[in-house]
């Protein structure tokens, strides 16, 4: 249900002091790519301190761990005894889902496709019991397959991953947009929309407005979902005709869950 | 009109003599080049108990110091103060006293003659041989010359220091029949050293969250329509709100009758775009600003009097329905410090702060509920700057705080639109679960001087010394 996955660094106490004010639905705390060898120790201890006090009330939080065997074991000691919602696996595959099973950690994942392996795997991955979601990592991938970030050359991970999360009924995450122009992040954002992605990451406070905005149904879609709910409310029946369409069973679940992401974010027009 | 060639020639034409009161104005900002010219030239002839009336002091006012350490000034009368003059008042006080003023109150009382300037130096870009000075014209233009103008009409001998003489200036802010002397430097001052500091818009995420809260606060609150006034301050997330709040203009098809204060290339944009109508400009803060005023007509120069005079009927702010002000610390029933920090030492000063509160009819105070670990809020002020009773709500990063006792309705009307609010000891408190409650200080015990209110009323003390923790 969130439209936005802000990733902040584990060892900046103003950023993880702050998460709860950047409007973001959720919050990625980095153990990873963010934080220095050397700084990992004190991302996992200023975490579990903060935390352990300071857990947001309306905000989901995932930790992102390190894939390294060892560096993923300590980073799930420090978060044991931690009540948020999951932690995001990196350069998740098989082999990685192995490694985490190994730890026996019971946190709710979601994995990152931003290996070759990863993404030829990714229908498998998708069904496995401890996942929740997937990101799309394109900036890795990128490097590992040796092409250029477009809409082009993203619409095969992009759908390839789609088609995975929503066969297996889990989030879709699509990838950060990694420079700050406002104006190439909402194009980014608009073009995994179009293909039926629904949230998106950020690796910057200021993408989170921009990113909300895009994953917010429109008014006029509300507005149609309303239409549809209120007919199948009061014919209490599955299928029907309205304005000219055939509505059907997916539709009125599609339009049920609209207007739940609209209440939960406040689009005008719900009551 | 006599012309003079040095500042060494200047002051054989002038009655100096010890216990002057003079006065400069802050234009040039960090980019001054006359204050420090003329106390060097003064403490070469061995002047002392100098008076001084600055009408800002920022770092490159090292003379001070100087003079402070050779004991050549008793009293110091300002708007607006940071810098090494601050750390060394902070380390050592001052024979007489320092006085914060608002900048519409410095205009009242020369104006009223409770301050009686015996020489006013005063910057210009260029001066006409018949003594008309201006901030426009010349090689190092410093954009509008408002806060001088009242020196320029009430001391006992002015003098206008420059480096551009020119035959004739049009609507000249400084009139010549008010000048006695004109000197001539190599420099009147540095243009590039006036946007120092923060004039950008910010990008900090926590900044640019309560700059987008004030935007939604502006909206809902019934002031924002077609012919709104607004005045802004320069730092970033006071530019940031300036930005939006013209891009909403835009979005809305509206048009803003002025924006009045400190004018920025951002509100220069604004009138070219044709989203308001008049910039009435004390104060140009960058160099657009200064382009804007040299050939935009309806980019109106005016005096620190018609800014912010309380006495002054016509004074600009009176129309104004917003402001967006700063606070260094803010306590329960909305006073607000922006002069001191909490060690005493003076980081800032009035300037329009308080004049403009007063004034207009939304005064919306932004700043980060915590900073560098430390709440915003306090049970007790370091010192006193403007009145809570003047303030209309406190926006931060973690809330809204609407002061009832200022507008009874304005909480009722932002929640009709939708926003939440919070009283301010809720606010408080939020901070407070995140950095616990700070210890108590002390103050110094030796006093400093205090901060003026715009009609001489004393709002607070001000101390000097070690705090006694």
């Amino acid at each position: 249900m969130a439209r936005s996955y802000l990733f902040i660094p584990g060892n900046v106490p103003r950023m993880l002091q702050n998460m709860d004010v950047f409007d973001a639905d959720a919050v990625i705390i980095d153990f990873e790519d963010a934080v220095s060898l050397t700084d990992k120790d004190e991302a996992r201890h200023l975490t579990q301190l903060f935390l352990r006090d300071h857990l947001p009330p309306s905000l989901d939080i995932y930790v992102r761990i390190n894939s390294d065997a060892q560096l993923m074991k300590d980073d799930l000691i420090a978060l044991e005894t931690l009540d948020i919602q999951g932690i995001v696996l990196p350069k998740c595959d098989q082999d990685t889902l192995k490694e985490y099973e190994a730890s026996q950690a019971n946190f709710r994942v979601i994995g990152i496709i931003e290996t070759p392996q990863g993404m030829i795997e990714v229908e498998k991955t998708a069904m496995h019991p401890c996942i929740d979601g997937l990101i799309l990592g394109a900036e890795d991938l990128k490097k590992e397959m040796g092409f250029t970030r477009s809409s082009q050359t993203l619409y095969y991970p992009r759908q390839r991953l789609l088609y995975a999360a929503k066969a297996a009924n889990i989030k879709a995450i699509d990838t950060p947009f990694t420079h700050l122009d406002e104006s190439g992040l909402s194009e980014d954002a608009c073009e995994a929309a179009a293909l039926g992605y629904e949230s998106k990451c950020a690796i910057h406070p200021n993408q989170v407005p921009t990113i909300n905005q895009l994953f917010l149904p429109s008014e006029a879609d509300l507005m149609a979902a309303l239409k549809i709910v209120k007919k199948h409310e009061q014919t209490n029946s599955m299928r029907f005709s309205l304005d000219g369409k055939m509505i059907d069973k997916p539709v009125i679940d599609a339009a049920k869950q609209l207007i739940e992401k609209s209440k939960r974010y406040g689009v005008k027009g719900v009551l | 009109m006599i012309i003079h060639q040095s500042i060494k020639d200047l002051f054989k034409h002038l009655p100096l003599k010890d216990g002057l009161n003079i006065s400069f104005h802050h234009h040039y900002r960090n980019g001054d080049v006359v204050l420090n010219a003329v106390l060097n030239e003064l403490y070469t002839q061995d002047l002392k108990a100098l008076n001084l009336y600055p009408s800002g002091i920022f770092p490159v006012h090292t003379s001070i110091v100087e003079g402070l350490k050779q004991h050549r000034i008793n009293n110091i009368t300002t708007n607006y103060m940071n810098g090494p003059v601050s750390a060394y008042l902070k380390a050592h006080g001052l024979p007489g006293e320092l006085i914060m003023q608002t900048h519409g109150g410095r205009a009242r009382a020369i104006e009223e003659k409770e301050t009686v300037i015996d020489i006013a130096f005063i910057a210009v870009s260029a001066a006409s041989k018949a003594g008309d000075g201006s901030g426009l014209l010349g090689q190092r233009p410093c954009g509008a010359l408002g806060y001088a103008v009242a020196d320029a009409q009430h001391a006992r001998k002015v003098v206008l220091l420059t480096d551009t003489l020119v035959e004739t200036i049009e609507n000249p802010e400084i009139k010549g029949a008010d000048v006695d002397h004109i000197c001539l430097l190599e420099t009147a001052g540095n243009t590039s050293q006036i946007a120092s500091g923060t004039l950008s818009v910010t990008r900090d995420p926590v900044g640019l969250k309560i700059a987008r809260e004030a935007m939604r606060v502006i909206k809902a609150s019934g002031y924002f329509k077609q012919d709104v006034s607004f005045q802004s301050g320069a730092g970033s997330v006071s530019l940031a709100i300036t930005q939006m709040f013209v891009d909403q203009l835009k979005q809305d098809h509206l048009t803003a009758s002025f924006f009045t204060g400190g004018i920025t290339g951002v509100h220069a944009q604004a009138l070219k775009d044709g989203l308001v109508r008049k910039l009435y400009d004390v104060q140009c803060f960058d160099e657009a600003a200064i382009e804007s005023l040299k050939n935009n007509p309806n980019h109106e120069p005016m005096s620190a009097s018609l800014y912010a005079s309380p006495s002054n009927e016509q004074r600009k702010i009176k129309a104004l329905d917003i402001v967006i002000l700063g606070a260094s610390e803010i306590d329960l029933d909305f006073n607000v410090n922006v002069t001191s920090d909490s060690y005493h030492t003076i980081i800032g000063g009035s300037g329009g702060h308080q004049d403009t509160a007063e004034d207009a009819k939304l005064s919306i105070i932004v700043a980060p509920l915590i900073k560098a670990r430390t709440p915003l809020i306090k049970h007790t002020l370091t010192s006193r700057t403007t009145p809570g009773k003047h303030i209309a709500c406190l926006i931060t990063e973690r809330g809204i705080a609407v002061n009832d006792a200022h507008d009874p309705t304005l909480k009722t009307t932002l929640e009709a639109q939708g926003i939440q609010t919070l009283d301010i000891q809720s606010l408080m408190d939020k901070a407070h679960a995140l950095t616990l409650v700070p210890a108590p200080f002390k103050r110094p015990k030796h006093r400093l001087g205090y901060i003026e209110g715009r009609r001489k009323d004393v709002l607070d003390t001000l101390y000097w010394g070690e705090r006694d923790d």
